[in-house]
């Protein structure tokens, strides 16, 4: 395949880990690497490691990072003939997938069409039931305000109330009464005014207790699609991801093929080409459409681990108009991979972000450990842009396996200097009903103790201020002024 | 003379003493051991504890201590002693506990008019990503709160300021 890319150099128009995972890629396959940065990330390892790197400015640097013009114009000056969006800023934004085609470069990625459909996420649930998926039973107030509680009623509880125009889980309810819906209506309504100036509602059924399933889907622009299996990623908290792994420890063997399936179904009908993942949700037997990112998602190196696929690859293939050079029967899965996220941040309060400097750094090794980073040693931590600063994948035969492996990486990463969410891993790792594949995505809500953690014990810290007093100059110097005999000699007396 | 390090918001103070090989910790909170370590690399040594030797690895800067210790990273930060009676008296009997450096408050514990004793808790702050307990140098009277819960300050800031009057 090398040799047959339509482009010799792509720009990469994104920072931080995924920045270097897509050039660790480029490089691989003989292509040249570009990124655009904004000067916060000048030292960056992915500035550091790509051919050509572009400065580009703006009011702060995550709207540098989001600048369509400014990125193209750097794609353009450095050469490049393809734009890889890699994840968040203008990934699924359709006018810059648009505007890269018109400026004569390759959008590594879906057709804006495929953008639009599923970043409408009404428009992408209609399109999705109409072509005979599963969706959850649900009421639309704009289809017909006059019946729109007499629908959602007809649904029964428990019901899930959501502004149209929402995100994010604001102004959203839960009820599990219809006797409350009235009231969950009106609330949910004076938010969505509040929050989006929008106050229309979304009913649908609510699944207790559900669990986040999604499906990586790869599609050419031949009408071939495949799915490369499910991904779980129920242990999340305030909608945001923690730990993802492959494959799901929920579903049986009937299902996991069922929601793969369906996963294909709904790209094919799309006429999907390129990486995308369609989310579900998942409980007591059921699921149901949740939406399709189109997109390289964060998590994808599970998804690698297992099927020893390069996603990126597939991805600069497909856009290169090639078609997939294998077929649904040839994609297996083996092992168990987990990917966990570590956070700038301090889930012991309240998942407050936390700041520093990176002053030491020392990745985990050894087999079936990979970590995927974006920081470097001496770098400064800052809330400038999301919190996470890693994410560390493994791979082992088993699930028990692959659970104890990524303990063990956690406690071999050294990162000092700033604060992370590394022992919070640890303890959901170590927690019984992960273990045992009990989680949801409310799960770390249900269990607030997780969070917590317990205060080092009088052994650590006795070890700590060992460690602290003989590091520190004005305490080892006062110790070392009074020579051991003397010191001894106090002793005796005493 | 005895130092004091800040785990988590907690002071300990412990004393270093040189013994014919290594030093002595001894912890006012109770106990003390032979302590050791021995530099491996930059960064990187081996600590002793009586006689249990384990890995760490360490940046010391300014006033903090990262260690990694047992698969977990820990801040932990010197006291200076001079920084620690950043306390002052005026004319009047008042004595106005100051922010030993930038940072923001977590939580004020005192509320105004309450009796404390010396070592009472008036305030939690954060600074250098560090919770730090400000605590009432002497025995006193909430007299005012300068600060609230979430507001950012500079170093030397007055925090709360204590009556010695009446007591």
């Amino acid at each position: 395949m090398i040799g047959s890319f339509p482009f010799g150099v792509v720009l990469v128009a994104n920072r931080g880990e995924i920045a270097v995972r897509i050039i660790r890629t480029l490089q691989k396959l003989g292509l040249q690497s570009a990124v655009v940065y904004h000067e916060v990330d000048a030292q960056s390892p992915a500035v550091m490691s790509a051919d050509h790197a572009v400065e580009i400015s703006g009011k702060s640097p995550v709207s540098a990072y989001l600048d369509s013009d400014q990125i193209i114009a750097a794609a353009l000056s450095v050469g490049a003939g393809a734009i890889h969006p890699g994840y968040g800023f203008l990934s699924e934004n359709a006018a810059f997938a648009r505007a890269v085609e018109e400026a004569g470069l390759v959008f590594v990625g879906p057709s804006p069409e495929a953008i639009e459909l599923m970043g409408d996420k009404i428009r992408a649930r209609n399109f999705v039931a109409r072509n005979g998926f599963p969706v959850a039973p649900s009421a639309i107030e704009e289809d017909d305000p006059a019946t729109f509680l007499q629908r959602a009623r007809t649904i029964g509880a428990p019901l899930l109330v959501k502004p149209s125009a929402g995100g994010g889980g604001k102004g959203m309810r839960i009820v599990r009464d219809l006797a409350e819906l009235d009231d969950a209506v009106t609330q949910a309504r004076s938010e969505g005014q509040r929050y989006f100036g929008d106050g229309r509602l979304y009913i649908e059924r609510f699944v207790e207790r559900p669990r986040h399933i999604e499906v990586q889907v790869l599609g050419d622009a031949f009408g071939n699609v495949v799915h490369l299996f499910e991904r779980e990623c129920s242990v999340q908290r305030r909608f945001q991801k923690i730990i993802e792994e492959t494959p799901s420890p929920s579903l049986s063997v009937d299902l996991r093929k069922t929601i793969c399936d369906t996963a294909s179904g709904i790209a094919r009908a799309a006429g999907y080409k390129n990486a995308g993942t369609v989310e579900f949700i998942y409980g007591r037997g059921e699921f149901y459409f949740l939406e399709m990112n189109t997109r390289l998602q964060v998590e994808h190196p599970v998804t690698e681990e297992t099927t020893g696929m390069d996603l990126v690859e597939q991805q600069l293939i497909v856009s290169a108009g090639h078609q997939l050079a294998f077929k649904q029967d040839d994609v297996r899965s083996r092992g168990h991979a987990i990917e966990v996220r570590l956070y700038a941040e301090a889930p012991e309060r309240g998942f407050a972000p936390t700041t520093g400097k990176v002053l030491a750094l020392e990745y985990p090794q050894g087999d079936g450990v990979r970590v995927d980073s974006g920081i470097s040693q001496g770098q400064a931590v800052t809330t400038a842009f999301d919190p996470m600063l890693a994410k560390i994948i493994v791979h082992a035969p088993t699930r028990s396996e692959a659970i104890a492996r990524a303990s063990q990486a956690i406690e071999d990463f050294v990162l000092l200097g700033c604060e992370t969410n590394a022992a919070f891993l640890g303890r959901i790792l170590g927690d019984e009903g992960f273990g045992a594949g009990e989680v949801h995505t409310g799960y770390l809500d249900e269990h607030p103790g997780i969070a917590m953690g317990a205060v080092p014990d009088e052994g650590i810290q006795r070890r700590l201020l060992a460690a602290a007093a003989l590091l520190t100059r004005p305490v080892r110097d006062a110790a070392d002024a009074i020579p051991a005999l003397h010191a001894s000699l106090g002793s005796w007396r005493n | 003379m005895h130092h004091t390090f800040d785990i988590g918001g907690e002071p300990h103070a412990i004393w270093l003493s040189r013994l014919p090989e290594g030093y002595r910790l001894a912890l006012a909170e109770g106990g003390s051991a032979a302590v050791s370590l021995v530099q491996t690399r930059s960064g990187e040594g081996r600590l002793t504890v009586d006689g249990s030797s384990e890995p760490i690895a360490y940046v010391v800067e300014g006033d903090a201590v990262y260690i990694h210790l047992g698969g977990r990273s820990y801040a932990v930060r010197y006291v200076d002693p001079l920084v620690a009676l950043a306390v002052e008296a005026d004319a009047a009997g008042h004595h106005i506990a100051r922010a030993p450096m930038p940072g923001v408050v977590v939580s004020v514990k005192a509320v105004v008019g309450e009796r404390v004793v010396a070592g009472t808790v008036v305030a939690v702050i954060e600074s250098m990503k560090l919770e730090t307990a400000i605590r009432a140098a002497q025995d006193g009277i909430v007299e005012k709160i300068h600060v609230r819960a979430g507001e950012s300050f500079d170093r030397d800031a007055a925090l709360v300021t204590l009556c010695m009057e009446g007591i």
